[in-house]
């Protein structure tokens, strides 16, 4: 079984996050950016699958500019097979992603798509749906366990109520939850051994064709307003008396 | 003097003077991290501005009661420890930030500001406040400027000392001094300022401080590599100084990497165990960092290394390291805090560690350190079965053999942690007669009355 692995490249999940200051967007320059951490998560499910001997190859892609290169090394110095690039300057929604992704799934026919359950720049939570639906297979979203047999697979996943273990046919899209697993760390060596492994780069036009653009406009990008400072009270009478004044008691 | 009596004399002061004499606040209050003394304080007493402590100051000398300035009682060398019902004078109270000048990217403190606050201020004003150390969440800006504090990045950036461009004390006789008053270069004879710095609370109280920030650094990217022997620690630092712009390189042992796992619930890094590892911290440079690796893994120093991929995995190996301390505080430890130049350290460990493991093979030792300044500490964890006065006693032994290597070459027998009152018998072993009668005779000028923290440093 070939495993497909989708990242995004995104800015490091403990960035202080900056609106640029006409609004147009966050600013990225000279900002860390690494692997959406739950797109980490599903790189490292892929390795752990692959080396309980279940899959034979994983294969990591990813949609951005060129400096998603970058993320996509790190994914191949954890040890994924290979790594595509779907190059293109622009940012995309998620319905634009899932159907270029769905190009690589047609060619690649992978038996098991995994990805994060969302990004953390647009937390969107789409792609993942939205794949499995163009492609017309099961789903199974925000798992924190999985258990691969023959040609089925049982995922526990994180609900509202607690959790819920449902049996999916292969070939399926997973999306992953934080619990699922905790990815390793990139040793030396094999950052250098990644240099050496196949990474291709398919221009994004190539991956759409016939694909309708239907996106939505973003008119502004604004920080939320800052929270008041809190104060603090000398006594019980008060902070009742500060309640009452607000209404709250 | 008798407490109660003291007490009411401050009251009569300080109409609404903060203070307890409840038991578990003087021994909180009345110690820092070190617990080889019986705490004894008095009363603990909170001032809120420059003129309650001046006016405290003042009614020591008068009655003759004697002061323990207190922070945030991080300290290793028991140098805010009361033990003679003193009144311990906690700074926590005041611990606004005062002003902020964004020309001169000085922000003045109180001197209760958590560090934590200030990297955080800092950070707000897109700047940075370089002196970090594990216990920044509880230390206090006038804590590390009594002690001028080290820790984890003085490599590049240095200690507390450099970052302080302005104080304001209030002295031992209570006259409050403005000292350097912010500014960068000022040519006037003696700066006070830098006696105060490190002084450990023996001749005056930092009330306030103009701490100079800086621009933050560029991405840093953190390392951790398992090393096959002691002496490849200084190999491999040579190598990484030359390529990599190193903001921190620190080191420890197997043993100690073992007690921060089993603390922190944390897998170790490595597949196999190691004798000994590093973590650099650096400015990002993939190339660079793959010339240091390769040519130590052909010199046979590195055996593996990993590369944080993001800024919470940074911070992870970090943890590897900066919970050392925390993970065998419980063994009650004696600590060491030694330096010599860097030049000399690998001849200083090997020789230490063969003194160390031949005189006392009982003792298991934790070896870790900010070894790119020269800074190693070597913890001795008390055996289970020994009582801890036994225990201190066979430490203090030690103590001789290790600060007399010291002293052979030239080092510090406290490199960051000061002098307290443990290391205070042992000063001689790193400043000569001549300098420590100086000493004495400066105290004597601030502190004629030996009223603030007797027993400490000289």
């Amino acid at each position: 079984m070939k495993i497909l692995v989708a990242i995004k490249r995104v800015v490091d999940f403990n960035v202080r996050v900056q609106v640029k200051p006409d609004g147009s967007g966050v600013a990225t320059d000279g900002v860390k950016m690494s692997i959406n951490p739950f797109d980490e998560i599903a790189v490292e499910e892929a390795l752990r699958i692959k080396e309980a001997g279940k899959a034979d190859e994983v294969i990591v892609v990813t949609i951005g500019n060129n400096s998603a290169q970058q993320q996509l090394r790190t994914a191949l110095a954890m040890g994924a097979d290979r790594a595509i690039l779907i190059e293109t300057e622009s940012e995309l929604q998620s319905l634009k992603a899932a159907t270029s992704l769905l190009n690589v799934v047609e060619k690649e026919q992978p038996g098991m798509v995994i990805m994060g359950k969302q990004a953390i720049d647009g937390d969107n939570n789409q792609t993942p749906q939205m794949l499995a639906t163009l492609w017309k297979r099961p789903q199974a979203t925000f798992v924190s366990k999985l258990e691969i047999n023959d040609d089925t697979l049982l995922a526990t996943r994180e609900v509202d109520e607690g959790l819920e273990t449902i049996e999916v046919r292969l070939p399926a899209v997973i999306s992953t939850d934080l619990r699922l697993n905790e990815p390793r760390f990139v040793k030396l060596p094999d950052i250098m051994k990644a240099k050496r492994k196949p990474l291709d780069i398919i221009a994004i036009d190539e991956t759409l064709s016939g694909f309708e653009d239907k996106e939505l406009t973003i008119q502004k990008y604004e920080t939320p307003q800052a929270r008041q400072k809190g104060i603090m009270v000398e006594s019980v009478d008060e902070l009742v008396a500060l309640l009452k004044e607000k209404g709250l008691a | 003097m008798e407490i109660t009596e003291i007490i009411n004399c401050l009251k009569l002061e300080i109409a609404n003077i903060e203070y307890t004499t409840q038991t578990d606040d003087l021994n909180t209050y009345g110690q820092d991290w070190t617990r080889f003394h019986q705490v004894d304080a008095g009363v603990i007493v909170f001032p809120k501005t420059v003129e309650q402590v001046q006016t405290i100051v003042k009614l020591a000398n008068k009655l003759d009661f004697k002061l323990v300035p207190s922070g945030g009682r991080t300290g290793y060398s028991g140098g805010a420890v009361a033990t003679q019902k003193e009144v311990v004078v906690s700074l926590e109270k005041m611990r606004q930030i005062l002003d902020f000048n964004v020309d001169d990217s000085q922000v003045i403190v109180q001197a209760g500001v958590i560090t934590e606050q200030l990297h955080r201020y800092a950070e707000e004003k897109g700047l940075f406040y370089p002196v970090d150390f594990a216990s920044s969440g509880s230390s206090q800006i006038g804590g590390n400027i009594a002690t001028n504090a080290g820790g984890i990045r003085v490599l590049r950036y240095g200690m507390t000392r450099d970052y302080v461009a302005g104080l304001k004390v209030v002295t031992a006789t209570g006259e409050v001094l403005n000292l350097n008053q912010g500014l960068i270069k000022n040519a006037t004879g003696y700066d006070l300022r830098h006696l105060m710095i490190g002084s450990e609370g023996t001749l005056g109280i930092v009330v306030e401080a103009t701490m100079q920030l800086i621009k933050p650094a560029v991405e840093q990217s953190v390392m951790l590599l398992a090393l096959s022997s002691l002496d490849a620690v200084m190999r491999v630092f040579s190598i990484a100084k030359q390529q990599l712009n190193l903001s921190a390189y620190e080191f420890f042992t197997d043993i100690a990497l073992n007690h921060v796992c089993g603390h922190r619930s944390l897998d170790k890094p490595f597949d196999e165990s190691a004798p000994c590892y590093v973590l650099c911290e650096f400015d990002e440079d993939e190339e660079a960092v793959m010339q240091v690796f390769e040519q130590g893994m052909e010199t046979g120093d590195i055996l593996d290394g990993v590369i944080s991929q993001s800024l919470e995995q940074g911070q992870l190996f970090w943890q590897y390291r900066e919970g050392i301390s925390e993970s065998i505080a419980h063994f009650s430890p004696y600590k060491n805090d030694i330096a010599v130049k860097v030049s000399l350290v690998p001849d200083f460990m090997n020789k230490l560690d063969a003194l160390v493991s031949q005189h006392y093979p009982q003792f298991e030792l934790v070896w870790f350190g900010h070894i790119g300044d020269g800074n190693l500490h070597l913890n001795i964890i008390k055996p289970d079965d020994m009582n801890i006065d036994d225990f201190k006693a066979e430490c203090e032994t030690v103590n001789t053999h290790v600060y007399g290597l010291i002293q052979q070459m030239g080092g510090s027998i406290s490199a960051e942690h000061g002098v307290g009152m443990i290391k205070k018998p042992y000063l001689g072993y790193s400043r000569s007669a001549e300098e420590l009668q100086l000493l004495k005779g400066i105290k004597k000028v601030f502190d004629p009355k030996n009223i603030l923290n007797p027993g400490k440093l000289v």
